[in-house]
């Protein structure tokens, strides 16, 4: 009853295949991310799922004074942030190509424009006429955008990350794993907002 | 062989139902008393999914312990078993035959259920109301009288039932036999649980909401109305009695009840409480206070001595 | 890094890490390999079931008498609260965790996990959420004493009205646990997916593999439901929100169908690694192949999406309308099918074979009986007019104490004594092992029984007092709960005597077919060698086939005659 550790390796070419098939790290963290993007959409549609059975079955949803909310300014950061998934996939062509300036422009652009998102929604908040704990409405208002919100800031936080490093020498001889992951990340923050646009703003 | 074999395996199927079937029937003494129509129908259900159950464990467990008592290996014997890796015609039967039985389970549940047609809170959404209903009261009852209404207020920790016909309060619950009953649940706090086991009946109350419930007790009698849904520090002291009585003995009740000025009552939580709280140590931690005792026209016996 | 010259592979010795400790101290540091991760999950784990079974011993202390006089009525609450939580949260699910943490990669002939930081971290965190929990004991107004369901109102209800309270570091300590599952789950399903070894199809994984792939997915679409839920209801706590506040217009019962969503479908995330265990002990000692190994696995990932849609039996009495208790009596039933099949298949694996009754063996015999009851008692919770009668009683605490005490944590049982020998390179001491059985096999039954004829008398779970007619089974239930106590003794004397003296395993003990019987006991830090090239199912026992290329497996399963 010994080991086979000690044995003759017996078909070589199924070694290397071995060793490529254990070292694929890149396939394995962006795997990973989309499992973990599965995931965290659950979250967001928890929170969608509440925010509907809750404007459905309550009887005076908004609170006193507020008859909705304005959809001007929102619908044009929505246009802002929804643009920006093509600018980041722009970057990420270029990077493609090795063009390294290329994409840190459009990277940068990105990252302007989910910025810009995020002040026009902190100008949304500072001059909402209700708070957090205004009833079931501010409740899930506030708790959606906010939890949107962060994932737009974590969004930006990762593609500062990403910029700084594509300055490293021979960052890139790895592969672009990490670009990859933070492009994905931020169509997916996109998408969250699609839907939240349309049960926030546009159901009302 | 072949012969031999199906004759054992139908002996022990035989015996193995007539085993279940007993257990079956003890399952009623188990359950307490029948008190209301509903019971009896879940009584019904329960038996039969004992019985069912006992044969499906009998089989299973016994062939484990048989095979635990006759297959084991020999002290020296270090050979493998013969290598059965599957039989799909076996498999198809025993996936088929758990579905047959899980679908047969359901379905006669869903009956028992409509039988009892326990009135559940009217949903915010009400989105599809089932079936034609056979009701388990008889219907010459329901025609004889319409169903005693009675308020049920609940709070931590304390029952208390409102009479509306005749304005009486009390902090036990006396319902006419024989009669369809149909209460008004209410909460003025948290969650609260409506459970009376000889009733076999439950219902959690919701705040905010006021649920009704309809049932026909057919036993006369005292039994237990316990708080079911974990509603804090004196949950468990969250009870009262239910006393069942003859329509004529319930008039009187009421009518004297009716007569008296309100006490305050005795109430468990309140007592204990207060009785905490006069130690110099307190030996627990700080508490959500229970609502002060109720005062009603009629207190139950619990704690009066 | 697609070529690793072949040389660099051969060349790795059994040697820790660079810069890594080769001694007990290992298990103390920031350690990425997933065996030494593993251990320290299964200890830790450890550690808190003892904390939990002492929480258990005052709560049966109390019941052995119908008043309340103990303890005071806030600390039996306490205590049934923390017992709930510390049992799920800090025994169950770490202690699985722990065991597919060590046994999963080398199952599958791969080195380590996908992820070994992240690996490290989520353990890392478990410590972090129990520090927090235990904590709680000395927040003002003590620990949570909402249940481990922390069901609204009485969760919101502060009586301290101070922002740190029990409850507050309950929900802090819920969350982190979460997303250490989470962290888990993502490496899990990432290294099932792609680290299998070459040849390792689908179908040729391990049943454990298969049932540790199908919890982990459940943890996936699940726990983030729950979390949602926590993180409004700690709003709700904290800030004053009323998502679930009935005073403020919120609605309670909302929170019931996020937690149960979760809540119910984490009954699968503990119980199908068990039946994994199962499905890996049976044919060990039975010396045959598992009986219909396809249809074993397939019933896993049925039970993975069906528990999807079953959370609202645990809501029949929750004011939720006629339809949706049919359907999700229907739902619920279903559930039987694929777990049905499962126990028939394993029955018929023991059926005519050679059996060896070993520690491990009897465990998962003893699970495997417990585990029929419990999957009929829980037939009848799914029917609505019997769970009308015996919801949120003792029926329910005995069920699913059958559940996780009797299949679950016997099951845990049977898997550390099978890979003991593996994990640390001793035998385990036999005599001690069968006592601690017999005691643990008595002790469950004589606990856990009794509850059921108090739930169908009407006895509601979690009082502190009761009434003198459930006195009789109350005793009983606390003779076996203190038996239970003393079963653990043996356990742990087993455990630390013979990882110091023990005898020295071999790489095989059981003569079991696997990978991880082919390496070393301990394994080598990274597994293996040379990554094996698997060409044949798992449980080809009685077959004299070689489980992969090049290998004498077959000589190591069948002695020369």
């Amino acid at each position: 009853m010994e080991s086979s550790l000690d044995q003759a390796p017996a078909i070589a070419h199924a070694h290397a295949h071995a060793a490529e098939h254990t070292h694929d790290e890149a396939g394995n963290a962006l795997f990973g991310f989309i499992v973990f993007l599965l995931s965290e959409s659950v979250i967001f549609l928890s929170f969608f799922v509440s925010y509907f059975l809750y404007k459905i079955t309550t009887s005076d949803w908004y609170p006193d004074g507020v008859t909705g909310l304005a959809t001007r300014e929102p619908l044009i950061n929505t246009i802002v942030l929804v643009s920006s998934s093509f600018v980041i996939f722009i970057a990420e062509r270029f990077l493609h190509k090795r063009n390294l300036w290329g994409f840190r422009v459009f990277w940068l652009l990105t990252m302007a424009m989910g910025a810009y998102f995020l002040l026009g929604q902190a100008k949304e908040w500072s001059e909402l006429p209700f708070g957090f704990t205004s009833g079931l409405f501010g409740g899930t208002f506030y708790l959606l955008t906010g939890f949107h919100g962060l994932h737009v800031l974590t969004g930006i936080l990762l593609q500062g990350l990403m910029l700084i490093r594509s300055f490293i020498p021979g960052n890139y001889d790895k592969g672009t794993v990490g670009v990859e992951e933070t492009s994905l990340f931020w169509h997916f923050v996109d998408v969250i907002w699609i839907v939240l646009f349309i049960l926030l703003y546009v159901w009302q | 062989m072949k012969i031999r074999t199906i004759l054992t395996l139908v002996v022990l199927a035989i015996a193995n139902a007539a085993i279940s079937w007993w257990v079956g029937q003890q399952a009623y003494h188990w359950l307490p008393p029948q008190a209301s129509a509903e019971s009896k129908l879940v009584d019904e259900l329960f038996s039969f999914l004992v019985t069912l159950g006992s044969f499906i464990f009998l089989c299973v467990t016994g062939a484990v312990l048989y095979t635990v008592a006759v297959h084991r290996v020999g002290r020296y014997d270090t050979s493998d078993g013969p290598p059965i890796e599957g039989n799909i015609p076996l498999e198809i039967v025993w996936t088929a035959i758990p579905i047959a039985l899980v679908i047969w389970i359901a379905v006669y549940s869903q009956q028992i259920y409509e039988k009892m047609a326990v009135h559940g809170p009217m949903e915010l959404v009400h989105l599809h109301n089932p079936i034609g209903i056979e009701a388990a009261y008889a219907a010459p009852m329901e025609a004889m009288s319409p169903p005693e209404e009675i308020e049920v207020h609940s709070r931590q920790w304390v029952w208390e039932f409102r009479y509306p016909g005749q304005d009486v309060t009390s902090t036990e619950l006396h319902l006419p036999v024989d009669r369809r009953v149909k209460l008004a649940l209410q909460t003025e706090d948290v969650i609260h649980g409506f459970y009376i086991p000889a009733f076999r009946l439950k219902q959690d109350i919701i705040p905010n909401k006021v649920i009704d419930f309809e049932f026909t007790p057919i036993r006369e009698g005292k039994y237990r109305l316990r708080d079911s849904q974990y509603s804090g520090t004196y949950f468990a002291a969250m009870q009262t009695d239910v006393v069942v009585q003859s329509e004529a003995d319930y008039q009187t009740w009421l009518a004297q009840a009716a007569k008296q000025t309100p006490v305050t009552a005795y109430n468990r939580a309140a007592a204990e409480y207060t009785r905490a709280s006069e130690k110099r140590i307190n030996a627990g931690w700080k508490t959500v206070p229970p609502a002060p005792a109720p005062i009603v026209n009629y207190a139950a016996e619990e704690g009066r001595a | 890094m697609t070529n690793v010259p072949i040389e660099a592979i051969a060349n790795r010795t059994p040697q820790p890490l660079p810069g890594a400790p080769d001694n007990w101290k290992r298990f103390f540091t920031f350690s990425t390999d997933h065996k030494v991760i593993g251990i320290q999950y299964l200890v830790t784990s450890f550690t808190f079931f003892l904390v939990g079974g002492f929480f258990a011993m005052i709560i049966r202390g109390e019941l052995v008498t119908p008043e309340a006089d103990l303890v005071d009525r806030t600390i039996y609450n306490a205590m049934f609260t923390m017992h709930g939580t510390v049992m799920l949260f800090l025994w169950m699910f770490p202690s699985l965790v722990g065991l597919a943490n060590y046994l999963v990669p080398l199952m599958i002939g791969a080195r380590d996990m996908a992820f070994p930081r992240l690996n490290a971290i989520a353990f890392w965190m478990v410590p972090v959420a129990a520090i927090l929990l235990m904590a709680s004991f000395f927040a003002p107004g003590g620990p949570s004493q909402s249940g481990w369901w922390a069901y609204p109102p009485v969760s919101l209800q502060n009586p301290t009205g101070k922002l740190l309270n029990g409850q507050f570091l309950w929900l802090l300590a819920v969350a982190i646990s979460g997303v250490s599952s989470i962290m888990g789950a993502v490496n899990f399903v990432t290294t099932i997916a792609k680290m299998r070894a070459p040849g390792m199809t689908l179908f040729r994984m391990p049943i454990y593999v298969w049932t540790v792939l199908s919890a982990q997915i459940i943890q996936l679409y699940g726990l983030p439901a729950l979390t949602a839920g926590a993180v409004m209801l700690l709003m709700d706590l904290t800030f004053g929100t009323s998502f679930f506040d009935p005073a403020k217009g919120g609605n309670p019962v909302l929170y019931q169908h996020f937690f149960w969503f979760y809540s119910h479908p984490a009954v699968y995330v503990i119980i199908l690694p068990i039946f994994g265990i199962f499905s890996e002990i049976f044919p060990v000692f039975a010396r045959k192949p598992l009986f219909g190994y396809k249809i074993v696995a397939i019933s896993s990932m049925t039970i993975t999406f069906v528990s999807g849609i079953v959370w609202v039996h645990h809501m029949f009495a929750s004011g939720t309308p006629p339809w949706m208790r049919i359907f999700f009596m229907f739902t619920t039933v279903f559930v039987a099918v694929p777990t049905g099949v499962k126990v028939f298949a394993w029955v018929a694996t023991l059926w005519g074979g050679k059996l060896r009754l070993t520690t491990p063996m009897l465990f998962a015999l003893g699970a495997l009986i417990m585990f029929v009851f419990a999957g009929i008692t829980g037939i009848m919770l799914a029917t609505v007019p019997i769970d009308i009668h015996v919801n949120n009683t003792y029926f329910v605490v005995g069920h699913f104490h059958y559940v996780l005490f009797g299949t679950a944590t016997m099951g845990m049982f049977a898997a550390i004594y099978h890979w003991f020998p593996k994990m640390t390179g001793r035998m385990y001491n036999e005599g001690l092992g069968q006592l601690h059985f017999w005691l643990t096999f008595v002790g469950t039954n004589l606990n856990f029984l009794p509850m059921h004829p108090l739930g169908l008398m009407g006895m509601p779970r979690r009082v502190a007092s009761y009434d003198p007619e459930f006195a009789f089974w109350n005793v009983l239930a606390s003779i076996g709960g203190f038996l239970l106590g003393m079963a653990t003794l043996p356990f742990i004397l087993n455990m630390v005597g013979s990882w110091v003296q023990g005898k020295k395993a071999p790489d095989n003990p059981w003569r079991a077919i696997g990978l991880e019987w082919m390496v070393s006991s301990p394994p080598p830090v990274e597994n293996f060698e040379e990554i094996p090239v698997v060409v044949a199912e798992p449980y080809g026992y009685g077959k004299n086939e070689p489980l992969v290329a090049g290998d004498r497996a077959a000589d190591l399963v069948t002695e020369p005659s």
